[in-house]
């Protein structure tokens, strides 16, 4: 049983590797199929862990809710990595977002899950649809040839996921008093957890300068990206009376 | 009848109805998301989604984060969370607009047309 999370990590890198787009889709299927079996067998692990080897420390059969929303943030994610149009990777992400929310109102952080959904999913991915909507080519040839072939990820996907492998590795057979903890220990002292109030004290009185910085650093990134995409430009052409500027 | 009502719909009320996740479930999953990103970031080849992938790492870092917060039962990951979000609002800000302008240069987003750029 100790190699089975090594195997899924395999699993997965392979799966991984078969879905990104390369023009052609017949892999797309044994792709998934294999990162289903990835996430299976990396599941049935993290459960038989749950129940067997930490059996001891309280009520540890594992949350229905937290593998819904982990394996719908992973498969979306994948969904990110490997779609071929831009705009429905977009979308893929929206959902990635919704349910990361999830886990942090599972983590007793409303706030932050509300604040991820108006910033990710109001703001910053609308940012993003607007830019792939004013830099799309168009016309028939929606799908630039840059977009549905990926360029050949076998080195990146390795080094990820050897990555990966050995955090999980590390992670999981630190002994004792490795990450195994059960989340809510001293669920008696959680009082107001989460809550904005304690939130925001914790924000303007231990964090108040790092919150300053972040006003202004949120200023100059606004005059920054208004100076770089102003259109740099001579104004005959706009007024007709000028050819476009050679590029 | 409005005690018991608020008992039941608490938190802790669900999580031993359901059992508790542990912290290295939460771990394991940023991680997860992290190495997915990472693959993003070094494989696609549209400059937009390059961006996109980063975003998919600050939110495996944001759930590590989160985690730590609630097992440490304090606020400073939610905090960190706080900045991290914004750093990501900066980023895209002025990613994008960068990505505008390099696709009004040469009408295309594919980042091999700016491997000219060395050095």
């Amino acid at each position: 049983m100790d190699y089975a999370l090594i195997v899924a990590t395999a699993l997965g890198a392979i799966a991984l590797y078969l879905l990104l787009p390369r023009g052609r889709s017949n892999l797309v299927k044994l792709g998934a199929l294999t990162g289903v079996l990835a996430l299976g067998l990396a599941i049935t692990w993290v459960i038989h862990l749950s129940t067997t080897v930490h059996a001891g420390q309280g009520a540890v059969v594992a949350n229905i809710f937290f593998y819904a929303f982990a394996v719908l943030a992973l498969a979306s994610a994948t969904g990110v990595v490997c779609h071929p149009r831009p705009l429905y990777a977009a979308l893929y992400f929206v959902l990635m977002t919704l349910a990361v929310s999830g886990l942090f109102i599972m983590l007793m952080a409303e706030f932050i899950a509300v604040v991820l959904i108006i910033i990710y999913a109001g703001a910053i991915l609308v940012t993003y649809v607007f830019v792939i909507m004013l830099a799309s080519q168009g016309g028939e040839a929606a799908t630039a040839q840059y977009d549905t072939h990926s360029a050949d990820g076998f080195m990146a996907i390795l080094v990820s996921f050897v990555l990966l492998g050995t955090v999980l590795q590390v992670m999981f057979y630190t002994g004792p008093n490795g990450f195994m903890h059960p989340l809510a220990a001293g669920q008696a002292a959680v009082h107001g957890m989460g809550s904005l109030e304690l939130l925001g004290a914790n924000l303007y009185s231990r964090y108040a300068l790092p919150l300053e910085l972040a006003g202004i650093l949120l200023t100059i990134s606004l005059v920054g990206a208004v100076m770089i995409a102003r259109k740099n430009e001579p104004t005959a052409h706009i007024l007709g009376t000028g050819d476009l500027p050679a590029e | 009848m409005i005690g018991q009502a608020d008992d039941f719909l608490s938190g802790e009320n669900v999580m031993q109805t359901f059992g508790n996740p542990m912290l290295y479930h939460y771990l394991a999953l940023g991680a997860a998301l992290f190495a997915l990103g990472l693959v993003g970031f070094m494989v696609r080849r549209n400059m937009i989604m390059i961006f996109l992938s980063t975003e998919i790492m600050f939110q495996g870092i944001a759930i590590n984060l989160i985690a730590f917060s609630r097992y440490w039962q304090n606020s400073d990951g939610q905090s960190f969370v706080i900045f991290v979000l914004t750093v990501a609002a900066a980023e895209a800000s002025l990613a994008l607009g960068l990505v505008v302008m390099l696709f009004r240069r040469r009408q295309t987003l594919n980042v091999d047309a700016w491997s000219d750029m060395q050095g």
